[in-house]
């Protein structure tokens, strides 16, 4: 076995803030986060050999860390929920004025989505994954990936009570005036 | 997974980054809200036990040398 190279120990630390992020928007919960987290380390530890240089290393641990995900929750015997599956409007989400919506609030509506529309949104939205890339961690095609996270927008907007936000939104408009893309 | 052509390929990443074709809308409050929480539980600072973990891992390295 080879030794684990300087350069992927210190990758692998750089890509620790990136991992715990992804791993709170799996499940919701920090401790838990952390041992995913610790667990997806010492995975990638162990397989450092089926690591190609020269590949994006964070979308191959955040591969690792959501497989392990899955297979904890499996083990715990708790069902992946599916999309119909999830209580409707467990909070009263008072309806968003523009740019007024609360983090919190924003927190409690993803924390509704089905795992999997929110895995999909948080790698798209968040992570700044291609949908080629979200789709290889997600081990699914690329057209489910869209088809996710449309349908996390979608719930989002419905918990949240905002619609057609992109006509009419007061950065849609900067963005023509600036001419780019901040995000 | 299906291959992509390089044509395919090169076409999907200028529409992922120029924000087309992106469900989200890449200036939507629900986008914003988004990078928000995500950037807020980045910067979280990282506990100690990550660094201490990886030395460890390290430490054993040679140990595990099989084959």
């Amino acid at each position: 076995m080879a030794a684990v190279s300087q350069s992927f120990k210190t990758e692998l630390l750089g890509a620790i803030p990136s991992l715990r992020a992804f791993a709170v928007s799996l499940t919701q919960n920090a401790d838990r986060a952390d041992d995913l987290v610790q667990e997806t380390l010492v995975k990638a530890w162990d397989k450092h050999e089926s690591f190609q240089p020269g590949t994006n290393l964070k979308a191959w641990l955040f591969t690792i860390l959501r497989n392990e995900f899955y297979s904890q929750m499996r083990k715990r015997g708790r069902e992946v929920q599916d999309s119909d599956g999830i209580m409707t409007a467990r909070l009263a989400v008072h309806p968003a004025q523009h740019g007024q919506l609360d983090l919190k609030d924003f927190r409690g509506a993803l924390e509704q989505l089905p795992e999997d529309q929110r895995e999909a949104i948080i790698l798209i939205g968040a992570s700044g994954f291609s949908y080629e890339e979200a789709a290889e961690i997600c081990g699914c095609a690329v057209g489910t990936i869209k088809s996710r996270v449309s349908r996390a927008r979608a719930r989002l907007q419905e918990i949240l009570k905002i619609s057609g936000e992109d006509e009419f939104g007061p950065d849609a408009i900067s963005a023509q005036v600036t001419g780019s893309n901040a995000a | 997974m299906k291959e992509m052509s390089k044509k395919q390929m090169a076409d999907a990443v200028s529409r992922h980054r120029n924000g087309d074709g992106n469900p989200l809308g890449a200036n939507s409050e629900i986008a914003r809200k988004l990078k928000q929480y995500y950037d807020e539980l980045v910067s979280d600072r990282v506990p100690d036990r990550f660094a201490q973990l990886l030395s460890q891992l390290e430490q054993a390295e040679p140990a595990q040398k099989k084959d």
